[in-house]
């Protein structure tokens, strides 16, 4: 009697166990295929009138506006003496943080072998690709004479004009050049199978037919492509993670090489690694909440421990980044020096005072109240809401360290608070981009790859020790 | 002089297949013959199939010495035919041309990689191939030449362990 009451009571959590983990619930490989492919095809009248209010706002905000900037000159945008980095800048930082996502989730906990990351790799990936598209952008705005930025390029010229390459503003366009390339050919890779699978699914003579047919570049899934295409991305796993790191790394080295007060600090680098990744996180969270409710069939491939995992992983994120928050702060503000205390009591205390403290009520507060708990950290709409407040709080970040700082310098007399211009509508752009291009790809590119699902649900299984069942996975490489 | 056909036995799952090609083996299909073609990274061990031949970390490596030697003269040999002085850096400083030569070195590796598996695959190739669009929904193909006088012992023995069709293999567009 005992031991049918345990046999039932093992059934139970075997049952549990197969609906809460996606690796352990498989099905047919065909039928998942037909998910995939019908949650692209699946489109509402709905998705086409956000399409559309979407593409308005990149056509009159950021390409209206930037039009506008190119016609009458830098002028139209705040960035003034001593202000000369503003929105576009804190904009150029907030967007390769948000890159950084796709390549920590992607590479990082495939590196180290996190399964729970297999299905929504693909929608962290494009958010990098994507998020360097709006980087690319806004230093591009940035620069004004927009038309002279191939001067950047060491191209041999007669003029004597030559990239000052001990200028960390050089090394930032051969890292993000070197990130987007590398994170759009890593994007690439493993989609290459899903293509394939996509092209063999879609009926002959439609465009779309061709657009597979051509990037699927003519796989067939023999012993030879998967040895290369295996090899080629642990390759690319292992590499990118220090690109990644770089990127932020150099970015932070625009501030830190300069000697500022509120700039000039050591532990900028990991400081700003570390909220790139805070801001990443809460991006895919989001992402992933809207992905989850809206595409058909994703709430088979997108779970509650998918959101779990994230969530604990934001919870971490947060605190390293309230750990090197405080360092910066505490070394600052014992060292005395008389300009740097005013830049410190000016982020306090100043007119912007309250975005101060939102950064550290968005960044560690909230994730910290939230978070903690596992059943609210599943919960996707908790996770998308935490997600936008660490983004918003982010973003008061980077609007702190940049124009708010350089408004505080060694000669009072330039003192003056930065007001936005043009900047604004051009910053509302990049992210109604940022949305349209990912709503696009969303219909033409496979956001789940099918065919690491299959692979990671062929490596897991349930085992029996003593009286307990658990999860086992192999290692099929 | 006996002449060779190429047949495609199309499986249902791994385990047939891996049995399909030990069987292949015993009647005298010899590996270099046989290619197995999956919708999912089906190891050579899973399928007691010799150790697949790649260069791609090989071409990584020479594209990382290559991107070592282009941010070599991006840091070292362009500031002599266009000098900029810096602060009181030296001329050629050390730790800003540690960033060049990284940076570079790892654009090559990563361009490089990338390139690998095109041209170890030969992509893109949009000729008629041996193909099966099942493959794509999980099931194992398994392409091998034979003599044709045991094409029909051969396809008996495959369809005995399960394979659910065998038949004639022919280049279609994909």
């Amino acid at each position: 009697m005992a031991s049918e009451k345990h046999n039932d009571h093992a059934h139970d959590h075997a049952a549990h166990l197969r609906e809460k983990h996606l690796m352990l619930d498989p099905l047919p490989r065909g039928q998942m295929n037909d998910m995939v492919m019908e949650s692209m095809r699946a489109t509402s009248w709905k998705f086409w009138v956000v399409f559309g209010v979407l593409s308005v706002i990149v056509a009159v905000f950021l390409f209206g506006a930037w039009g506008y900037m190119i016609a009458n000159g830098l002028g139209v945008a705040g960035v003034n003496r001593p202000s000369y980095w503003g929105i576009f800048l804190v904009n150029t930082v907030f967007w390769i943080g948000i890159s950084h996502a796709g390549t920590f989730i992607s590479a990082i906990l495939r590196v180290f072998k996190a399964e729970f990351r297999r299905p929504f790799t693909r929608a962290a990936e494009l958010m990098t690709t994507f998020g360097l598209v709006q980087a690319g952008f806004s230093i591009f705005m940035h620069m004004g004479r927009v038309w002279l930025s191939y001067w950047l390029m060491p191209i041999p010229n007669q003029r004597g004009l030559w990239p000052n390459f001990h200028s960390p503003l050089s090394w930032d366009l051969l890292a993000i050049t070197t990130y987007l390339l590398s994170s759009t050919m890593y994007l690439f890779l493993p989609l290459i199978p899903d293509l394939a699978m996509a092209r063999d699914r879609t009926p002959d003579g439609t465009w779309q037919k061709t657009f597979y047919r051509v990037l699927a570049l003519g796989f067939r899934g023999t012993e030879g492509e998967w040895t290369h295409l295996r090899n080629a991305m642990n390759i690319f796993a292992w590499a990118i993670i220090p690109v990644m790191f770089s990127v932020h790394t150099i970015v932070s080295w625009d501030f830190a090489a300069a000697t500022r007060p509120g700039w000039s600090s050591t532990i900028f680098g990991p400081y700003f690694i570390v909220g790139a990744l805070h801001s990443g996180m809460g991006a895919v969270a989001m992402v992933l909440a809207v992905i989850q409710s809206r595409m058909k069939h994703m709430k088979y491939f997108i779970r509650g421990e998918h959101f779990e995992g994230l969530g604990m992983l934001m919870l971490l994120v947060s605190m390293a980044w309230a750990y090197f928050f405080f360092n910066d702060y505490m070394v600052q503000w014992y060292g005395g020096d008389k300009w740097t205390q005013q830049l410190l009591h000016f982020h306090e205390a100043g007119p912007l005072g309250w975005m101060w403290f939102a950064m550290l009520v968005f960044n560690v507060a909230i994730p910290w109240v939230t978070l903690w708990n596992k059943k609210w950290r599943s919960n996707p709409w908790l996770l998308f809401t935490v997600g936008l407040l660490i983004n918003v709080g982010m973003w008061f970040e980077r609007y702190i360290i940049i124009p708010i700082s350089l408004t505080i310098n060694r000669m009072p007399f330039t003192w003056r608070m930065y007001t936005p211009g043009v900047e604004i509508y051009l910053g509302i752009g990049t992210v109604a981009f940022f949305i349209l291009l990912y709503m696009g790809a969303s219909r033409l590119i496979p956001l789940i790859p099918v065919w690491e699902v299959q692979e990671g649900q062929m490596a897991h299984s349930l085992k029996t020790y003593g009286r307990e069942t658990v999860v086992t996975v192999s290692e099929l490489e | 002089m006996t002449t060779n056909v190429s047949l495609l036995a199309v499986f249902p799952d791994l385990e047939p297949a891996a049995d399909a090609i030990e069987q292949l083996r015993s009647l005298g299909v010899p590996d270099d013959q046989m290619n197995v073609i999956s919708g999912v990274p089906v190891t050579e061990a899973m399928l007691g199939r010799p150790r697949q031949w790649t260069n791609v970390p090989r071409l990584a490596l020479g594209g990382a010495l290559a991107g070592l030697a282009i941010g070599a003269f991006l840091a070292f040999a362009t500031p002599i035919q266009y000098p900029i002085q810096v602060g009181r850096q030296a001329f050629i400083p050390g730790p800003p041309s540690v960033v060049i030569l990284f940076e570079m070195t790892m654009l090559g590796l990563l361009l490089s990689t990338f390139l690998g598996v095109f041209l170890d695959s030969y992509f893109p190739s949009y000729r008629p191939m041996h193909y099966v669009p099942e493959i794509s929904d999980g099931k194992i193909g398994v392409f091998f030449s034979c003599p044709q006088e045991n094409s029909e012992k051969i396809t008996k023995a495959m369809t005995a362990l399960g394979a659910e069709k065998v038949e004639a293999a022919e280049a279609q567009p994909l």
